[in-house]
């Protein structure tokens, strides 16, 4: 069968979202006022035409089930195919590891027998935390008009030195991999890979025969010199959230029109879970402006630089300025904000005041009250 | 398989006096408080009060509403055995008819009622903002013995004449039955919410076709005659917000309802949810020149003017410099830079265009009496420049609509 199926893997990782992720892995972590970060590529799946997706989880992934259910907010609930759960604990035994992956190669061999019954003929893996909106069905085509082994989809627009880069030659074949560089050159990988199921699964085999867990050693680095590994170069908007630093950044973005308009263009809409949330409620006492707002909100204090998610009450005389008010927060009469990350059910007291920096925003754990 | 009770919800109405607004589509399909249409309430209530029957009938321009309704999922009405249906006008061998009346429409779905085999059928209209419980009225119901409950409501003695009006018994049983009477003899409005003992009703509809004098409507001849055989009917006292939103200045109101507190219509609250289809877009932003106030918004908005006391739908824009006030967005409106709203209905995916106006406050009205709001039907486009004045009707030919 002619098409992609796609895999996300959406695990726990050593990175820097501190109390964002104590109750939550990367892809589930609330974004944009009204998603979680892997809608966006969950979207991007869905959107390309892509019927069946797997999602690979292992750690803290009960918000991501939560999130995900049965897919139908995606259009992925099928009768065959669809949305398909693949917690670590259902494979532990594939591995001694105890459902805890080293990297994407194991992650995918503990789900080898999924694969195996993979209808498509290729595979777009991806990890979770990107924020993009690309079109992926003009990958596959790259990937099938160049005949490469494996397409990596890549920016010129350079990172930090924890990300992959890579160097190419001429005709945009990948040449070199490399990681953890001092100065930043080259192309930066994102992550996102399309290659056959056919080749997975052998690439896979021989991987693991070799004790090789990670996608980017075994595969991109170990066999880059056998295999045509060619990059598609994407010019858009992508942003990884793999740390405070950025979420807050890329979330203040979004109050950008330009950025929002590549976000959610009309073509490739960006699927969220569907709510039931009443329209939000804004009084003229306060002032709320330039800023994101989901449903549900009632609006009564003062509000400018925000993004507020569902059902957040700001009540009379408060004042919150370049924060991010996560589902249900609450801000007492009199309480002063200042470059906050509030996470799900927090209160904040009345005259309370909470004052940080743009450049190291301060997070308030889910459910508590200050 | 047996239900207790199955809902039937009469969407088949033109909604004549909604004018412009229903040119293309049923009344219960009209958008209403930002994310919703009015048929999301009956049908929330129906899903909130357990019931997971219901037969949608519909008949006038009933594209909208079909699509809108699909599997019923958005209710929680997708189930194996029950959920939504939706119940058109159908052909059979004796012939084809539409429905002639409230009554005739339930008559001529006495199969799919059967199916279900229910003790009761609980009659709702599709043109009512109102959150209730039918299961404690079906309690009622089922207490008192009664053939029929007809849910009720107090009404200020000087507007009772306006209503179907209901005398009862010190046992709340209703003793006469009176439309729109001169001289009223109780305050208690019927809300045209009925619940039946299904068997009862069914012979009742049986006799009624039979009637060639009958208009086979509910209130004008099946409720008159069971009284008139000296059935049990009760009324059921409702408490709390309920509006017929079957006219302009209704619906208006009803939206403008949300936004004034102690209206009793608190749509953020979340006891008794009200659930909608509802489109796939980013949260609104509220621009850096916008100022909003006393206003509900929806999402999907983009906000750069000012917005007073309004009601903005799902994926309305508002442009630099304009000014919505006193008014009714619906979904997909646009209202480009410096345009000025007041006091009007914009319908769905209409255009307002630089620097027009549309309707105008009451005090500025040489005549009060001549005063009205505007009303856009939906995918009107208003150029640039151009004024609609108070009261006018204006549909997406432009051409002008005037009440009858």
């Amino acid at each position: 069968m002619k098409g992609m199926h796609g895999i996300i893997f959406s695990y726990e990782k050593p990175t820097g979202l501190r109390e964002l992720i104590d109750h939550r892995v990367h892809g589930s972590v609330p974004f944009a006022g009204d998603y979680r970060v892997v809608d966006f590529m969950l979207s991007n799946m869905v959107n390309a035409g892509i019927t069946d997706v797997g999602v690979i989880m292992h750690g803290k992934c009960q918000s991501m089930l939560d999130h995900l259910g049965s897919g139908k907010s995606w259009d992925l609930s099928r009768k065959n195919g669809g949305l398909t759960l693949l917690p670590a604990f259902a494979y532990a035994e594939r591995r001694e590891s105890a459902g805890k992956f080293r990297g994407k190669m194991e992650a995918l061999d503990c789900v080898r027998n999924y694969l195996e019954h993979i209808r498509q003929d290729y595979v777009v893996l991806s990890d979770s935390d990107l924020v993009i909106n690309i079109p992926l069905q003009e990958v596959l085509q790259a990937h099938m008009d160049t005949g490469a082994d494996i397409t990596a989809v890549c920016t010129a627009a350079l990172g930090d030195r924890g990300d992959t880069y890579f160097k190419l030659d001429a005709t945009g074949r990948v040449v070199d991999t490399v990681r953890d560089i001092h100065t930043p050159e080259g192309y930066r990988c994102l992550n996102i890979f399309i290659l056959s199921k056919d080749l997975l699964l052998h690439l896979l085999e021989d991987c693991m025969a070799h004790n090789e867990y990670s996608f980017r050693g075994g595969v991109l680095q170990k066999r880059g010199g056998e295999l045509d590994i060619r990059a598609w170069i994407w010019n858009g908007y992508a942003a990884r959230i793999d740390t405070l630093q950025a979420y807050y950044q890329r979330s203040m973005e979004l109050l950008r029109p330009e950025i929002r308009s590549e976000l959610f263009c009309a073509e490739r809409p960006i699927f969220g879970k569907e709510n039931d949330a009443p329209s939000s409620y804004i009084d003229p006492a306060g002032g709320c402006v330039n800023s994101l707002v989901a449903d549900g909100c009632d609006i009564q204090g003062t509000v400018k630089n925000c993004i507020l998610f569902r059902g957040v009450q700001v009540e009379p005389g408060a004042d919150v300025e370049g924060c991010i008010l996560f589902k249900g927060t609450v801000v007492k009469r009199g309480a002063t904000l200042r470059n906050v990350i509030t996470d799900k059910y927090v209160t904040i007291c009345e005259n309370e005041t909470l004052i940080s920096r743009e450049t190291y925003p301060l997070v308030i754990e889910r459910g508590a009250t200050v | 398989m047996k239900k207790e009770c199955v809902a039937m919800l009469l969407a088949g109405g033109q909604g004549s006096r909604l004018y412009v607004l229903t040119g293309d589509m049923a009344k219960p399909a009209v958008p209403f408080g930002g994310k919703f249409r009015i048929i999301d309430f009956p049908l929330s209530n129906c899903t909130n009060s357990g019931i997971d029957t219901v037969g949608v009938l519909t008949q006038y321009r009933p594209l909208e509403l079909n699509s809108y309704i699909g599997s019923g999922q958005p209710w929680e009405l997708d189930r194996m055995d029950g959920g939504v249906h939706i119940l058109p006008p159908y052909q059979s061998a004796t012939g084809a008819s539409w429905f002639k009346g409230t009554a005739n429409a339930i008559y001529q779905n006495i199969g799919f009622v059967d199916l279900y085999d229910p003790d009761y059928v609980a009659v709702l209209s599709g043109d009512h903002i109102y959150k209730m419980d039918y299961a404690d009225m079906l309690r009622c119901h089922k207490a008192a013995g009664a053939a029929c409950t007809i849910s009720v409501m107090e009404v200020p003695w000087s507007e009772a004449s306006r209503f179907g009006i209901m005398a009862v018994d010190g046992e709340d049983r209703i003793t006469e039955f009176a439309e729109k009477p001169k001289e009223p003899k109780s305050n208690l409005a019927s809300m045209g919410i009925y619940i039946f003992t299904w068997q009862k009703l069914r012979q009742y509809l049986i006799e009624d076709e039979a009637d060639p004098n009958s208009e086979n409507d509910f209130g004008k001849n099946i409720i008159p005659k069971m009284l008139a055989a000296d059935e049990k009917l009760v009324a059921y006292r409702f408490e709390g917000y309920w509006k017929d939103v079957g006219t302009l200045d209704s619906l208006w109101d009803a939206n403008m309802d949300m936004l004034l507190p102690g209206s009793g219509l608190n749509l953020l609250d979340k006891n008794w949810p009200i659930y909608g289809r509802s489109p796939v877009c980013p949260p609104t932003f509220v621009g850096p020149h916008a100022d909003v106030g006393n206003s509900a918004i929806a999402k999907g908005c983009t906000i750069d003017g000012e917005v007073k006391n309004s009601v903005l739908s799902t994926e309305t824009s508002v442009g630099h410099g304009a000014v919505v006030s006193y008014s009714v967005i619906m979904p997909g409106a646009v209202i480009e830079d410096g345009a000025t709203v007041s006091y009007a209905i914009v319908g769905e995916k209409c255009r307002v265009g630089r620097g027009a106006v549309v309707g105008a406050p009451p005090e500025s009205a040489a005549d009060p009496a001549q005063w009205g709001i505007a009303v856009l039907g939906p995918g009107t486009v208003v150029s640039a420049g151009e004024i609609v004045p108070p009261k006018t009707m204006l549909d997406r030919h432009h051409n002008e609509e005037v009440e009858a």
